[in-house]
């Protein structure tokens, strides 16, 4: 347990904590690309194909931003969860493609 | 029980620590991509049925207002943000500045479902029941279930603090309940950007 416990503290001193900067940063990019999505569909009167896509862009960039710092997928380690969410989103946008293009056909 | 926490000491990231821990967390992404199917196939439902209102029902950009969303909106991401800082103080092994941190994003949760709650009673209010049209069953399956899970996760978060502040303190065994149920509030913000995307400001487009 001694050993443990020097370990611990050995290990806590060469570690440097990761400070709040990068968090707040992820926050600010998501404030930013929220912003603009509110804005765009606020605005009107602009073309509305655009704003679909520039909207759903938004999105997956916001949440990709957050998912990599706040969920630490970019860091080391992460391969499985990655192909968890992965396999997910693949399941998902075939039958998001499926539900909008096909349903109604 | 290891000892070494004993003191206060714990080590770096006491939620992978142990094994245990670690299979926690990895099963939890496991858990997290069952549950980006689940709402994927809600939105999908959504989708399809989006336009379906029916003769003089309300359409999404009849209902929809903007300020109401841009609110819930905000409060989420300031929650989850409140969430991150909360694991940092975790790692630093300052438990009280964690439960803190813990306590402000579960009253925020709370905020998001006061909010959710009067915005669904003015659509009923509005004529846009569960039951009015395919659009309006679509909608409160895929933005109620998102709000049960909110509801869930600040049950869940409000659970850890009496735990940890009563009871057990912070140890490698309570430390990957808190970055859990982090990673759960992370992901219920995830899916809340798609929410607002796909179902408000698109509903809004047209």
């Amino acid at each position: 347990m001694a050993n443990h416990h020097s370990a611990a503290e050995e290990h806590g001193k060469r570690h440097k904590h990761e400070g709040p900067q990068k968090h707040i940063v992820a926050f600010i990019f998501s404030v930013v690309l929220t912003v603009i999505a509110f804005a765009m569909v606020a605005a009107g009167e602009i073309n509305s194909t655009f704003v679909y896509i520039m909207l759903l862009v938004m999105a997956v960039i916001q949440v990709f931003i957050q998912m990599s710092f706040w969920m630490h997928m970019k860091d080391r380690g992460h391969l499985y969860p990655i192909i968890a969410i992965l396999t997910g989103v693949f399941v998902v946008l075939t039958i998001v493609v499926m539900a909008e293009y096909w349903t109604w056909w | 029980m290891s000892a070494s926490h004993v003191e206060g000491k714990l080590p770096h990231e006491p939620e992978k620590a142990t094994l245990e821990g670690r299979n926690k967390v990895l099963g939890f992404w496991l858990f997290l991509g069952g549950e980006t199917v689940l709402f994927g196939t809600l939105f999908s439902a959504f989708l399809a049925l989006r336009h379906q209102v029916g003769d003089g029902n309300p359409t999404a950009d009849e209902l929809f207002k903007l300020s109401t969303v841009a609110i819930a909106t905000a409060i989420l991401l300031v929650s989850s943000l409140t969430s991150v800082f909360a694991i940092q103080a975790m790692h630093r092994n300052q438990v009280k500045a964690m439960l803190n941190w813990l306590i402000i994003t579960v009253i925020l949760g709370f905020g998001f479902l006061g909010l959710e709650i009067y915005e669904f009673y003015e659509y009923v209010h509005e004529g846009h029941k569960f039951s009015t049209s395919a659009f309006s069953t679509s909608f409160y399956t895929l933005v109620g279930f998102h709000g049960a899970h909110v509801l869930f996760g600040v049950l869940w978060i409000t659970l850890l603090i009496i735990q940890i502040s009563t009871k057990k303190g912070l140890t490698v065994v309570t430390a990957p309940k808190v970055y859990v149920a982090g990673m759960y509030w992370h992901f219920i913000d995830v899916v809340w950007v798609f929410i607002f995307t796909v179902v408000y400001l698109m509903g809004k487009v047209g």
